[in-house]
């Protein structure tokens, strides 16, 4: 899964890699995870667990060496919050290349 | 296959381990000396977890097999950009895959850098991984279904507990001693009940369990176990906490005799640790030096957007190096690394050093380093290598331009903070470059030490326990003297083909590639006329 991957699509398996991830976590979210889902705020994401989505996203799109830079760090400074939208903004851009 | 066993001790060290034995706090070690043997076991040149067990894993040092620390990181914009180290970066075969793409089945324990998990033909649960993603980081998923199974299982307590690692990094506080030796000896309960499971259920070929407590007692309570440094007249207290540790080595030396209970009389096992351990009674700040002597520059908190203070402040409390990249040269980004990256250049002009002044630039930081002391004018610094003196190899990019030896081999600190040379109040424990080796079996040496041992020779050593050819690309080799004379002329050493490229297993159809090899050796011997 890589190039021509459409946006539903990838948005569809980052909700997957999410829930899964979280399975485990004795979170109630007031709703099921999307595209306005924030990582640090609703999902109470810690740096490590940052590293892990990394991670599973790329075991997931089969991609190595995407610039996940862009996505965690502004005008060379790390970001607060990322959410599903701005991840599949990210790899909408990167994943066709 | 010859049932083989690795247990991991990260941190033991004959320092502390002889004493125990003598005390008779671990009894079962002591009869296992007794009937098998020993050696010093030499760390890598930065002797630290992860690049110490990767050497052990693929029996490469870590220039030719690629991670050098817990993270690495790289410079973006004005921030320096980190990540962890994880199994994709090991950039040659692992042991595990070896085993398994010979039909060997293989199943490990707590080895760090095991994740995303390899396929492996058994099970991997790796090390240094938060219970928040254990399950998911479990090959195959279903062990973890069956762990959860087990009475009294928890992944919290099984699991690597970032918050608690990072305030322990920080020192534990005296008060929480106890609370600390408790935590980790229920922490071993949990993978002993894991690897005894597994054992009796999934039974492997080489089976391979790491007990990282030893690592934790010593870096806290070196100065209770050491008896150089343990008071004639202890407080009730320290006697107290002393014997928490013994209760913790104790504990240990139980699971030790049951593992190898369950493994059988047919099994070898063999038992090492990733590096060893002594006593640190300083710290080199060794960014503060390089500050002073104009290699780098830092930034103020003060001088940054208001938004961005407190982010920053907490940053910097968790040992994040806040500089002015433009006015910096050199500077050590980790601790662990014990290291320091020259910033060169990136283009003509830019901040940095030039390329074509590199070398020069390097050799007078290196004489400048040596030239550090004491107030009583003695060096600090024992030794400087260089990226290609540390780390030879082809992989060796991420290594930092110099590593760095202290006199008493603590780690490097890198806060913004005088005086460069601190004395620690107290003794801590650190890592030592000279770890344990042992082991005992059908077929091993009695009783007796060996000559000194390399990380990269585990590997050889366990391939040929099981019976299996020695690649011919691994740097380490089958220690002379470990195996009985009668048992090598029996079973000489035989080398095989190279190692495969990482990640192969899976996509092999799980062939034994040494019987093809052999096949194929065969049929240009008899072309040639050497063999009918």
């Amino acid at each position: 899964m890589a190039a021509g991957t459409t946006r539903e699509k990838i948005l569809e398996n980052l909700v997957q890699i999410l829930e899964d991830m979280t399975a485990d976590w004795d979170m109630e979210l007031d709703d099921p995870i999307g595209e306005a889902t924030r990582l640090m705020a609703d999902l109470e994401f810690e740096s490590i667990d940052v590293v892990q989505f990394i991670v599973a996203i790329e075991e997931r799109f089969q991609r190595r060496g995407m610039p996940f830079e862009e996505l965690l760090m502004e005008d060379g400074r790390y970001v607060d919050e990322i959410t599903v939208r701005d991840t599949v903004d990210f790899l909408d851009r990167h994943l066709g290349q | 296959m010859n049932p083989t066993l690795l247990i991991g001790l990260d941190g033991a060290t004959f320092t502390i381990l002889d004493p125990l034995i003598r005390n008779g706090v671990m009894p079962f070690l002591a009869s296992f000396l007794e009937r098998g043997v020993r050696a010093e076991l030499h760390s890598t040149p930065n002797p630290l977890t992860p690049p110490a067990w990767i050497a052990l894993m693929t029996g490469r040092n870590p220039g030719t097999h690629g991670v050098f620390d817990f993270i690495w990181s790289e410079e973006r914009g004005s921030e320096v950009y980190f990540t962890l180290y994880n199994f994709r970066d090991i950039q040659c075969e692992t042991i595990w895959s070896m085993v398994s793409r010979q039909q060997g089945r293989v199943g490990t324990l707590n080895f760090p850098m095991m994740s995303p998990p390899p396929e492996v033909n058994g099970y991997v649960i790796p090390g240094l991984v938060s219970w928040k993603h254990l399950r998911r980081n479990i090959f195959p998923r279903q062990v973890f279904e069956e762990l959860k199974q087990l009475p009294g299982f928890s992944a919290r307590e099984m699991a690597w507990d970032f918050d608690m690692e990072k305030e322990a990094a920080k020192g534990v506080p005296e008060e929480e001693y106890e609370n600390w030796i408790r935590f980790h000896i229920r922490r071993e309960r949990q993978w002993f009940a894991a690897v005894r499971h597994l054992m009796r259920t999934r039974p492997a070929d080489l089976t391979a369990i790491l007990f990282d407590g030893p690592d934790k007692m010593l870096h806290m309570g070196w100065r209770f176990l050491d008896p150089d440094l343990f008071p004639a007249q202890p407080t009730s207290w320290e006697a107290r906490i002393r014997t928490l540790l013994h209760e913790y080595f104790r504990e240990l030396d139980t699971f030790l005799a049951e593992i190898e209970a369950l493994a059988g009389p047919e099994a070898r096992i063999f038992m090492a640790s990733d590096h060893g351990f002594g006593p640190s009674r300083e710290v080199l700040r060794i960014n503060t030096w390089l500050a002073e002597q104009g290699y780098l520059t830092w930034r103020q908190v003060e001088d940054l957007a208001e938004d961005d203070r407190e982010r920053y402040r907490r940053l910097i409390d968790r040992h994040f190096v806040l500089l002015d990249w433009d006015r910096t040269t050199a500077y050590a980004s980790t601790t662990t690394s014990n290291g320091i990256h020259i910033r060169v250049a990136r283009s003509e002009g830019g901040s940095g050093v030039p390329v074509a002044e590199y070398e020069t630039f390097r050799q007078e930081l290196i004489d400048k380093l040596y030239r550090i002391t004491d107030h009583e004018g003695r060096p600090v610094i024992s030794r400087v290598m260089t990226r290609e003196e540390a780390f030879p190899g082809p992989n060796n990019l991420r290594a930092p331009d110099l590593t760095i030896a202290t006199r008493d081999h603590g780690f490097l600190s890198i806060v913004n903070r005088e005086p460069v040379l601190y004395r620690r109040p107290k003794v801590e424990g650190t890592h030592y470059p000279v770890g344990v080796f042992m082991a005992a079996g059908p077929g091993i040496s009695r009783g007796g030490s060996l000559g000194a041992m390399q990380l990269v020779d585990i590997a050889p050593c366990l391939l040929h326990s099981l019976g299996l050819p020695v690649p011919s690309d691994l740097e380490g080799r089958v220690v002379e003297g470990l195996f009985r004379k009668e048992y090598l002329e029996e079973n000489p050493v035989r080398q095989g083909r190279p190692t495969v490229r990482p990640d192969s297993y899976a996509l092999l159809d799980h062939h034994t590639l040494e019987a093809d090899e052999e096949a194929q050796i065969i049929k240009q011997l008899q072309a040639l006329g050497y063999m009918e």
